[in-house]
């Protein structure tokens, strides 16, 4: 049971004009409302998002220069603690050899004092032995001859008796 | 109670484009897609007010989650904007020109969208179906209705071509601002290649001057009736299918030769159904790019189409 077929091409001049009246009082409330706030937001993120990212290259500028900065003083701290470590060597060395050659030096001059010393003690032992033995001499002689010598006597006999050694030495 | 309900239902369904067609409220001169249009007017600007207020930045005490979008509803609206303005209007009419049509072109957008939307939701079959149960007359095939609301709008050819005059009006005031009097008329003449060009050109004026001028009209009844028929013929499709059943029914098949029909038909609405929310958004688009286009037809700016800076748009 077909109804009266209705007509979708038929024109009606009322919803025409009221599809202009309210889509123009969609398009006012929507451009005074909507669009400056959404345009407003997006504008201010697009901002902020520049901003992050400039400040991002910023930072990595700065963290790139910091670090070339780093590089630097590392390469120049190794340099120095090189020519430290040269130079500590070099003062160790000419101190070993200072150390050394005061040591020779020293060893050298005790030598020589103990050589003068042995030659002191040496002579102060021949001495004593010259004395001891002319008064063995002495002793021995006076028993030889059964009388006492007198002090006198007795040293020009030591005299003589060392004169006569120093003569056959 | 159902087989009356269906019966009903068969008897009003004979016709898919009388159910289809704009219809009075009662006996007043009021169109139900008019009351459609309001409702569609006033919830897309409540939405677009939602959607602005979540997507603008929120207080300094968020921190750095105040420039995001409040809502997933707000990310999604801004999503589409950022699309359509970005990738859409920008590159075909400038950046001068989108910033300075950008909303009437983004709220033409969503408003035929929201009309394609509500158009797909059966809320004339609710109201029917309710004053069926309240015992009233139904009378969905007639040229009135008991419903108030509810319906798709921009099937109706009266509806797009009030849509598509908006844009013709705007167009052409852009032309005449842009170009100035003069340059319009170049610009219906073929350029100013061929006005300030050798006296041959002339023989081809008349003949652009007639394309042009008819052009003038033939871009907006395009617009309007691209629109009415996609959303007609999608209505119809989904009308159709729904009324198998009930034609299976009328046709004296037994029940299961009915039940296996309305089913099959029922899914194939249903699967019709996205593809007519896809279409509505299509079409939605369609309609502002155009828009877009035939705007920027009228402008001195050098766009991807190779305009010139300074020649007349043609």
């Amino acid at each position: 049971m077909l109804l009266a077929a209705a007509d979708p091409l038929a024109f009606n001049w009322l919803p025409f004009f009221t599809t202009i009246v309210v889509f123009g009082i969609v398009f006012f409330v929507l451009a005074t409302v909507v669009w400056p706030k959404i345009s407003k937001g997006l504008d201010e993120r697009n901002q902020k998002i520049l901003h992050e990212i400039e400040s991002a290259e910023a930072a990595r500028a700065a963290a790139s220069a910091k670090q070339k900065e780093f590089e630097q003083k590392l390469t120049e701290a190794l340099e120095q603690s090189s020519r430290m470590i040269r130079e500590a060597k070099a003062e160790a060395s000419r101190l070993g050899d200072e150390i050394r050659a005061k040591n020779e030096a020293e060893l050298v001059e005790r030598a020589r004092r103990a050589g003068e010393e042995i030659e002191t003690a040496r002579r102060l032992a021949v001495s004593e032995l010259e004395a001891h033995a002319a008064a063995l001499a002495v002793g021995i002689a006076g028993k030889i001859l059964q009388r006492e010598l007198k002090p006198a006597d007795q040293q020009r006999i030591v005299e003589e008796s060392l004169a006569g050694m120093s003569a056959k030495r | 109670m159902s087989f009356q309900l269906a019966t009903t239902l068969l008897a009003s369904e004979a016709d898919p484009v009388s159910h289809l067609v704009d219809k009075q409220l009662g006996d007043s001169p009021v169109m139900l897609s008019m009351v459609t249009m309001v409702v569609c007017a006033a919830l897309v600007c409540y939405l677009l007010a939602r959607a602005a207020r979540a997507i603008s930045t929120g207080p300094v005490s968020m921190g750095n989650k105040r420039y995001l979008p409040a809502t997933k509803f707000g990310a999604t609206i801004e999503v589409m904007i950022l699309y359509l303005r970005d990738q859409m209007l920008t590159p075909v009419m400038g950046e001068r020109l989108a910033k300075k049509y950008d909303g009437f072109l983004l709220s033409l957008f969503f408003f035929i969208l929201m009309l394609n939307i509500v158009g797909l939701i059966p809320f004339i079959e609710v109201q029917e179906f309710i004053y069926f149960l309240r015992g009233l007359p139904f009378s969905m095939a007639e040229h009135q209705t008991n419903a108030i609301f509810g319906g798709a709008a921009t099937a109706s050819i009266s509806v797009t071509a009030g849509l598509a005059i908006v844009t013709f009006v705007v167009v052409q005031v852009q032309g005449l601002r842009e170009l100035g009097v003069k340059g319009w008329l170049e610009h219906l003449c073929g350029g100013a290649d061929i006005v300030h060009g050798s006296v041959f050109l002339w023989l081809i004026v008349p003949i652009i001057f007639v394309v042009e001028f008819v052009g003038l009209f033939v871009k907006p009844a395009a617009l309007a009736i691209r629109l009415f028929a996609n959303m007609v013929a999608g209505h119809t499709l989904l009308l159709t299918l729904t009324m198998f059943g009930t034609m299976a029914l009328k046709a004296g098949l037994g029940m299961f030769a009915v039940s296996s029909i309305t089913v099959v038909s029922g899914v194939g609405a249903v699967l019709i159904t996205f593809l007519e929310v896809f279409v509505a958004l299509l079409q939605a688009f369609i309609f502002m790019f155009l828009s877009s286009v035939f705007i920027s037809l009228m402008a001195h700016e050098e766009h991807a189409d190779g305009h010139a800076e300074g020649a007349p748009a043609h």
